[in-house]
């Protein structure tokens, strides 16, 4: 059956539709309060049972850098930092009595005052015990430079509010322990992180752990590490030597899973009065959230270091910091920083050209790298100035923006290529079993590995199984994020196709079908790839307002450089899927906190998710390349995440004549001063 | 999300249902499409040890047109209000407002009976019994009465039925044949709950409004009854202005506060947008009188 028809249908086998014989299931008890001590727990299974800490791990870990003293505790010690953080546990054989038994626990918190706006939170006293600042991160980038580099002076200050990851499947672990193995079955990017990351936290030998990836209904950067409860749920395992479950209520995903964004900037962009750019100064703040494990630590460098976009800058200094707030840790979320980086860029272009009485894209055009070089804040940019050209005669902007309220953003995506991808194939009885080290979680990787089997193999795609994750099948990897499996995995199906290929040929002088299908053969390749590539691409947005705020979208147009589209399908319900999650971000979604650090979103469609009638038509262009890897792919995923929010932003800005510098938009900015009757 | 323990009964009768809640006090509830309680349930915002289905009584879902109006079954789904001819002849802001709740899912088994009695101030159904002056049949142990929907709604999640009183039918008064009505809804960024809502239904002669019902959604611990604005267009020709001064009279009947989706100011400017688009959008079906 095909995996649309098999999910559509719901025969899908989620980490919840798995059920074991003797199943204990799990429950925590959470903190109500964003910032207390704990005085006392009476009941349940404490730190005094399951005494470790997250670890950081997952996408940026390149650069790693230790955290003890600020790591998450699985289960809270003497203070808690958050609302919803995990205190202690409960079980049952019960679903419905594990989740009463949480009200057994007895918490004696002394309440202290919370800070969850992360500006005020650099000057107020330490919340972890453990630090002397709240700022656990302060870099600069770039170097100092005069400001009389420029005839005018862009200012502003951009914000990108903190909105949780929410896919339908919320998070979720099955755990069963034999007296020497420990397996875990789980929904996930990353099979290796989720393995390494319990390794790692409860000092269990790599042998003595399996992790087998299940149906995983969305992910979006929630599910590429490790969270305490996968910790809890391994040790009550190993400890009751029975199948262990716990599924996340959404609720529980909106106190205490990791949401992404929530970052905010205060730049200076610097120009001649012609519109050539000339330097760019200020700093990033990054809410980490109240301990070091989610991607804090490396976000405020990630975001810093592709200030420049896609444009040719000379001179750049900027200031990077993370700081600690009494809220969930902050996690990655469909970009990751580039979105980010992309607004804060954007946004100054924007409102640089209007200073300047430009068209934003002839400034653009002006400022576009022409030759690949190395900003000064540190990524490479490669030379944009040819595809934005492309860009700007495809989408049809000129036109467009003569007649509607049009927004325009150029972005360039860096793909999390570094560290490459493994692939297996197993050839058996007539067939094909194929292991990617990433894991799918509903980018439909099985639809590329068969066409590039096919073109390498001529493997009709009805003799390829494509398998979900196992530590056991294929013992290394890397992940499913950063916009890098059709680049990095896609290569190693081709690597590995070849193999087998060469492996036939060996054999019998000269490669056949009949051949590989008549025996049994196993190729395991692992892509080694050191280099992060980039791509560009443009969002193109038409919108308008309504005299009571209601905004309609008119076009959403995407053009981007995705090298070979290997799946056509599927590569539009990843754009046109981003888009929504851009749209989404643009308007609705945030997870807003009272001062102290209580959540205010309580339910999914209060964090703004949005649903299919309040959505455009999506134009879906690319320009033609090829990347350098074998695959010849470029990745695409986080694209429109990047690109839409800009690009609706800004043709929101035309329509109301006001800047909008923060995500979401306030519906009362959205309100026209004279009403129309 | 797993609700915690609780009895369920299903009975047959509402002699029944009257008799459990009587027994069980404070700790029985009933249920009707589920729509509201259930996920309350399920997230343990509350606790209800005894829920009473009225899922098992025979009769409670009818659009039946007889002499004294409309006569509505309390276990009538949102959806069936939605495709009647009745509602659509008689109360097209009825047909407004149910092809407004929530989504189609909600709507198939969401009840009148249960957004009306849950009382919920962000519900679109009590605003609009409100505007049409609907009395409601309430029947306990000594019996059935009616209540009037204006002194049904007692504040939020709270009406003036007794405990042990179910909600059996919905009595609409007709308006006559010139009548119309529009509901009016801005929803809270992609909620289906709204900032504002606003029902309409009027009664025209001669291009002049004879009779209003006005009442608002989301403004205030409960649905508004806008009686100055009814007072006032009542007699008028609807022109700009007169539009213009009821809005602002139906503005100064909210009560709205503010959260995250705006100040008190911003709420009742979409109010007051939002009324003077719906009172347009019922006095244009007038004929072009």
């Amino acid at each position: 059956m095909d995996l649309s028809e098999k999910f559509v249908k719901g025969n899908g086998t989620f980490v919840d539709d798995i059920h074991m014989p003797g199943m204990l299931y799990l429950g925590f008890v959470r903190s109500p309060y964003p910032r207390a001590k704990i005085k006392k727990i009476s009941g349940g299974i404490t730190h005094k049972d399951v005494n470790f800490d997250i670890a950081a791990v997952g996408e940026g870990s390149e650069e790693e850098q230790t955290f003890s003293s600020t790591a998450h505790p699985v289960l809270a010690k003497d203070f808690v930092g958050y609302v919803g953080q995990p205190v202690a546990a409960v079980y049952s054989t019960d679903p419905y009595e594990a989740e009463d038994l949480i009200d057994s626990v007895e918490v004696d918190y002394e309440p202290l005052p919370g800070i969850s706006d992360p500006e005020k939170a650099i000057d107020f006293e330490p919340i972890n015990p453990a630090s002397k600042s709240n700022v656990i991160v302060d870099r600069y980038f770039g170097k100092e430079f005069p400001d009389n580099v420029g005839d005018v002076v862009i200012e502003g200050r951009f914000v990108n509010n903190r909105i949780a990851t929410n896919p339908i499947e919320p998070r979720g672990i099955v755990t069963a322990y034999d007296g020497d193995k420990l397996t875990i079955w789980i929904g996930t990017q990353s099979i290796y992180s989720i393995k390494s990351g319990i390794c790692e936290a409860m000092h269990l030998p790599a042998e003595k752990v399996r992790v087998i990836q299940t149906d995983t209904g969305g992910a979006f950067g929630l599910k590429g590490g490790l969270f305490p409860e996968y910790v809890v749920a391994a040790w009550l395992a190993m400890k009751e030597k029975r199948p262990v479950k716990w599924i996340e209520t959404r609720r529980e995903h909106l106190m205490a899973s990791r949401p992404g964004r929530g970052a905010i900037a205060k730049l200076k962009l610097y120009a001649d009065r012609s519109g050539k750019i000339k330097g760019l100064k200020g700093e990033v703040l990054v809410d980490n959230g109240a301990f070091t494990g989610g991607s804090g630590e490396f976000s405020p460098a990630f975001i810093a270091m592709q200030l420049a976009g896609a444009y040719h800058l000379e001179n750049a200094y900027v200031r990077a910091r993370s700081v600690l707030t009494n809220k969930a840790p902050q996690g990655p979320y469909r970009g990751a920083g580039r979105p980010e980086a992309m607004f804060f860029i954007e946004k100054m272009m924007d409102h640089l050209a209007d200073k300047l009485k430009m068209d934003p894209v002839d400034l653009r055009l002006k400022n576009a790298a022409e030759e690949r070089y190395r900003s000064p804040l540190g990524f490479e940019v490669e030379p944009s100035k040819k595809f934005l050209e492309a860009a700007i005669k495809e989408t049809g902007y000129r036109e467009l923006s003569k007649k509607y309220n049009t927004g325009f953003s150029f972005l360039i995506l860096y793909h999390a290529t570094s560290g490459g991808e493994s692939a297996r194939i197993q050839v058996k009885d007539g067939r094909l079993k194929v292991w990617i080290g990433g894991n799918a979680h509903g980018q439909r990787h099985d639809v590329f590995s068969k066409t590039l089997i096919n073109e390498e193999l001529g493997v009709d795609e009805s003799l390829v199984d494509f398998q979900l994750g196992d530590t056991d099948q294929i013992p290394a990897g890397i992940g499913a994020w950063g916009s890098r499996s059709a680049m990095v995995a896609g290569s190693a199906v081709l690597m590995a196709a070849r193999m087998l290929r060469e492996k036939v040929e060996k054999k019998y002088g000269k490669y056949s079908l009949n051949h590989l299908l008549g025996e049994e053969w196993d190729a395991y390749h692992n892509f080694e790839y050191s280099k992060m590539e980039s791509s560009l691409g443009v969002n193109v947005v038409t919108a308008d307002v309504d005299d009571l705020g209601k905004v309609k979208i008119r076009d959403c147009i995407s053009y981007y450089d995705a090298g070979r589209v290997l799946d056509p399908a599927n590569a539009a319900g990843q754009i046109a899927g981003g888009s929504v999650q851009g749209i989404s971000q643009a308007l609705y979604e945030e997870l807003a906190f009272d001062e102290d650090g209580q959540p205010l979103t309580s339910s999914i469609s209060d964090a703004g998710v949005a649903t299919a009638d309040l959505l455009p038509k999506f134009t879906i262009k690319y320009y033609k390349s090829e990347s350098t890897l074998p695959s010849k792919a470029k990745g695409i995923g986080e694209a429109p995440t990047i690109g839409v929010p800009i690009a609706l932003s800004r043709a929101l800005e035309k329509a109301m004549g006001r800047e909008f510098n923060e995500t979401p938009i306030r519906p009362e900015l959205l309100l026209r001063e004279t009403a129309v009757q | 999300m797993n609700p915690p323990r609780f009895e369920y009964y299903a009975p047959t009768g509402i002699e029944e249902i009257v008799g459990l809640l009587k027994k069980y006090g404070d700790d029985a509830k009933i249920l009707a499409g589920g729509q509201s309680l259930l996920p309350l349930l399920k997230s343990r915002v509350v606790t209800i040890p005894c829920l009473i289905s009225l899922s098992e009584v025979r009769g409670l879902s009818y659009i039946d047109e007889r002499k004294d109006g409309v006569h509505v079954g309390a276990m009538t789904v949102d959806s069936d209000l939605e495709f009647s001819d009745i509602i659509k002849k008689h109360f097209p802001l009825i047909l407004d407002c149910a092809s407004q709740v929530a989504d189609p899912l909600v709507r198939n088994t969401g009840t009148i009976g249960g957004n009306i009695s849950h009382a919920d101030p962000s519900n679109d159904f009590p605003s609009v019994m409100l505007a049409i002056g609907a009395k409601f049949v309430v029947q306990g142990e000594s019996g059935t009465r009616e209540i009037s929907a204006e002194d049904f709604f007692v504040d939020t999640f709270e009406t003036s039925m007794k405990h042990d009183e179910v909600l059996k039918e919905i009595i609409l008064p007709y308006w006559g044949s010139n009548s119309y009505g529009a509901y009016g809804k801005f929803k809270k960024g992609t909620w289906n709950f709204s900032v504002a809502g606003v029902a309409v239904q009027l009664s025209m002669e001669s291009g002049k409004i004879n009779k209003a019902g006005i009442a608002i959604t989301s403004m205030g611990p409960k649905a508004i009854k806008c009686t100055e604005a009814e007072k006032y267009l009542a007699g008028k020709k609807p022109d700009d202005s007169v539009l213009k001064h009821a809005a602002e009279l139906i503005v100064g009947a909210s009560q709205p506060s503010e959260d995250q989706y705006g100040s008190e100011k911003y709420k009742k400017e979409i109010l007051r947008r939002l009324s003077i688009k719906t009172m347009g959008k019922a006095i244009k079906m007038d004929g072009g009188n």
